[in-house]
């Protein structure tokens, strides 16, 4: 082999280990420690002791992670069904040919460009009933107009999803557009010449051809859902009274404010699991259909 | 200590923050970041100038304090500690117990500190029979503010208890004002509660049941018939309590819009901010009962150690700037608390701080000298939290009185 042959062999290897070895360390390395960690009885600072289950054990038993678990579900679902029903239907509306559209694209897509903090606090006031659009339409006339979700602990978890549709939907509407704009025209024609009315032509031709663009939403979607932190942090604060707790702000407060690092840990790993669950059918999936195109 | 060389390697990767001690600096972290808290420290690291040592502020504000906390664990696993740290409440205590702090002991003889602060404040000074850190200032947690104007147009004074203060609530409404101001956030919640607690069950009760977490007194009538009343005093918070700062909170009582407060004397500062005096416009009385406590709340600075005799040196100035009669006497002016050490006079202070330190001195003697729980000095973090959860979910929602009561025990079993 001749040096030059060798050098081309080891380039890409030599160019890709620094970060092999800092996605090692800093991701699957911790993973395992937290893991760990979650087996031990750790309180203010980690101790490496066994203690088996106990920390999962006393973690199922708060019922602020249940309200926290049971939170990320009806947030996930929401989220994820208003906003790409949303996004698709603002795509397909801007698909239609209409005048500014650059324009308009833009305007929906600002609110992407915002920081969770800065939507959470904005709506924390729009949604507050003595400051907000309660008082606004009560002073325009409509005196019986209540809308204070965010107040009661039943329905505060609905004044995160309506924050986090506003905010991503726009996300959502791009990429639906850009898959859109993907499909040969000279389809919809042949179905048109069929004799196919256009909701027809969306639902059983156009959608079905989006897929590619449906899953990258969904993975995109889920992970902010599950990572959503800041937004409840800046919106409610985990409140009314713990009700809009989610997975992520539990595991923080467990884990620096409370000194239940083993409880934190426990409930950083059942997060992996969830997220492992949604992922690894996924990525089995993809990496499957690669092998098929080769 | 066995802290994990893996988190280590992490740091190292981070811009590593100046590391290198030039001959004579002090180096801290501490969460006060507000303008008057800033000024309060200027005080104290003026006087540290004057021994001829300079101060390296490392301040990491924000979440009570939880992110200095976090800084201080990622800085000691780094095997890179400040000279010094603020601790409030067990924090001081549990990293004595982790053995990362310096014993003060010859400071605290050579000086005689321990005669000049109130016993019930050395429990969080005193880890075993070392000292561990120097407190600078006391604040009072169970106090409750009032507009003067409001109260004189009702024709309210000062309640005497907690089931008079809930009637006059409606005085106060038909007066045209919100009778309590507060905000929905558990902490602010949990302060109601604690003050309920105590001022009604006396300081026996409190301690049994929030310090030694004794189930009896946790699961007892009183505990329900605390939660009862703490119900009534829903009935005084308007419904825009949602996400309100207590600082907002405090605005509402200086404008009139509301009647009262509960809160610590770092209120004060926001009254006094907006020119109002203690007294004349508004007036400050600690929350009603016929058994006297007093609520503390303490920040004290606590030394690390350090194997390089300049630091420690440093340590020493710094603890004895802390420890000046002068500096607390004028950092506390400045902060709106009353001065750690008893032994201070403050003749100088408003009518609010004064009426502090008497009640302090008669809650010494009297063995009711209580450390605050919301704030951490009652109870550990773990078990503070499960009181936070309960009675913020209490506030609320419709949950019974017997159904938090058995949430409160649980809860508290749980952590344990």
């Amino acid at each position: 082999m001749s040096p030059k042959n060798k050098l081309d062999l080891w380039l890409p290897r030599l160019v890709l280990s620094p970060s092999l070895l800092a996605v090692l360390i800093a991701v699957y390395l911790f993973i395992v420690w937290t893991a760990w960690i979650s087996l031990s009885s750790s309180q203010m600072v980690p101790k490496f002791d066994f203690v088996g289950v106990e920390q999962y054990v006393r973690l199922w038993s708060t019922p602020r992670w249940h309200t926290a678990v049971a939170n990320l579900f009806i947030f996930t679902a929401l989220f994820l069904t208003i906003t790409i029903a949303l996004g698709l239907f603002l795509a397909i509306l801007l698909d239609q040919k209409v005048r500014a559209e650059g324009f308009l694209r833009a305007v929906y897509l600002y609110p992407m460009a915002l920081s969770f903090i800065v939507t959470g606090t904005a709506w924390k006031w729009i949604l507050n009933p003595d400051l907000g659009l309660q008082k606004v339409i009560n002073e325009l006339g409509w005196t019986g107009f209540v809308f204070d979700w965010i107040t009661q602990p039943s329905f505060a978890i609905y004044c995160v999803v309506i924050a986090a549709v506003w905010q991503s939907t726009g996300f959502a509407m791009a990429i639906f557009l850009a898959g859109l704009r993907a499909i040969d025209t000279s389809i919809i024609k042949a179905a048109q010449i069929e004799g196919a009315s256009l909701p027809r032509i969306y639902l059983n031709v156009i959608v079905p051809m989006l897929r590619p663009a449906f899953l990258s939403v969904i993975v995109l979607l889920s992970y902010i859902s599950i990572k959503s932190f800041d937004l409840v942090l800046a919106l409610t604060n985990a409140g009314p009274g713990s009700a809009t707790e989610m997975p992520s702000t539990f595991m923080f407060a467990a884990t620096f404010r409370r000194n239940q690092m083993g409880v934190g840990a426990a409930s950083a790993i059942m997060m992996l699991m969830t997220v492992a669950a949604i992922i690894v059918p996924y990525l089995y999936s993809e990496l499957r259909e690669d092998r098929n195109a080769h | 200590m066995k802290l994990t060389t893996i988190l280590a390697a992490s740091i190292a990767l981070a811009p590593v923050a100046a590391m290198a001690e030039s001959k004579g600096k002090v180096e801290g972290i501490h969460h006060w970041v507000s303008e008057s808290e800033v000024k309060a420290l200027k005080v104290i690291t003026d006087k540290l100038a004057t021994k001829g040592y300079t101060w390296e502020d490392s301040a990491v504000g924000g979440l009570s304090g939880a992110n200095a906390l976090q800084a201080l664990r990622t800085r000691l696993a780094a095997g890179n500690p400040p000279a010094t740290m603020q601790f409030l409440g067990y924090e001081g205590l549990d990293w004595g117990k982790q053995g990362v702090l310096r014993s003060l002991n010859d400071l605290y003889t050579k000086n005689g500190w321990d005669k000049a602060l109130a016993p019930q404040l050395l429990a969080f000074v005193k880890n075993g029979d070392d000292f561990i850190s120097v407190p600078i200032n006391m604040h009072r947690q169970n106090w409750l503010w009032a507009n003067k104007a409001v109260f004189d147009k009702a024709g309210v004074k000062e309640p005497k208890s907690w089931d008079e203060l809930i009637a006059d609530g409606e005085k106060l409404r038909a007066a045209g004002a919100i009778p309590l101001a507060m905000g929905d956030e558990s902490w602010q919640i949990l302060e109601v509660f604690e003050a309920i607690l105590v001022d009604v069950n006396g300081p026996e009760f409190y301690k049994k049941a929030v310090i030694d977490l004794d189930e009896g007194a946790l699961s007892s009538p009183e505990m329900i018939a605390t939660f009862d009343r703490l119900r009534k005093v829903r009935g005084l918070v308007d419904d825009g309590f949602t996400g309100r700062d207590w600082a907002v909170a405090t605005g509402m009582v200086a404008d009139g819009k509301a009647a009262m407060q509960v809160m610590g004397d770092w209120a004060k500062g926001e009254f006094l901010a907006k020119g109002l005096k203690p007294g004349v416009d508004f007036l400050c009385f600690p929350t009603p009962t016929d058994k006297p406590n007093f609520k503390f709340v303490i920040d004290a600075f606590g030394m690390f150690k350090v194997d390089d005799a300049v630091t420690t040196a440093g340590q020493d100035a710094w603890a004895e700037s802390i420890m000046d009669p002068e500096v607390q006497k004028q950092f506390n002016l400045i902060k709106g608390s009353i001065p750690a050490r008893s032994d201070v006079s403050v003749d100088s202070f408003d009518d609010c701080a004064k009426r502090s330190y008497a009640d302090r001195e008669a809650a010494v003697k009297n063995g009711a000298m209580l450390g605050g729980l919301t704030e951490g000095f009652a109870a550990q973090p773990q078990f503070a939290g499960v009181f936070t959860d309960v009675v913020g979910k209490f506030f609320v929602t419709d949950m019974s009185s017997k159904d938090a009561v058995q949430a409160l025990v649980d809860g508290i079993n749980n952590a344990r």
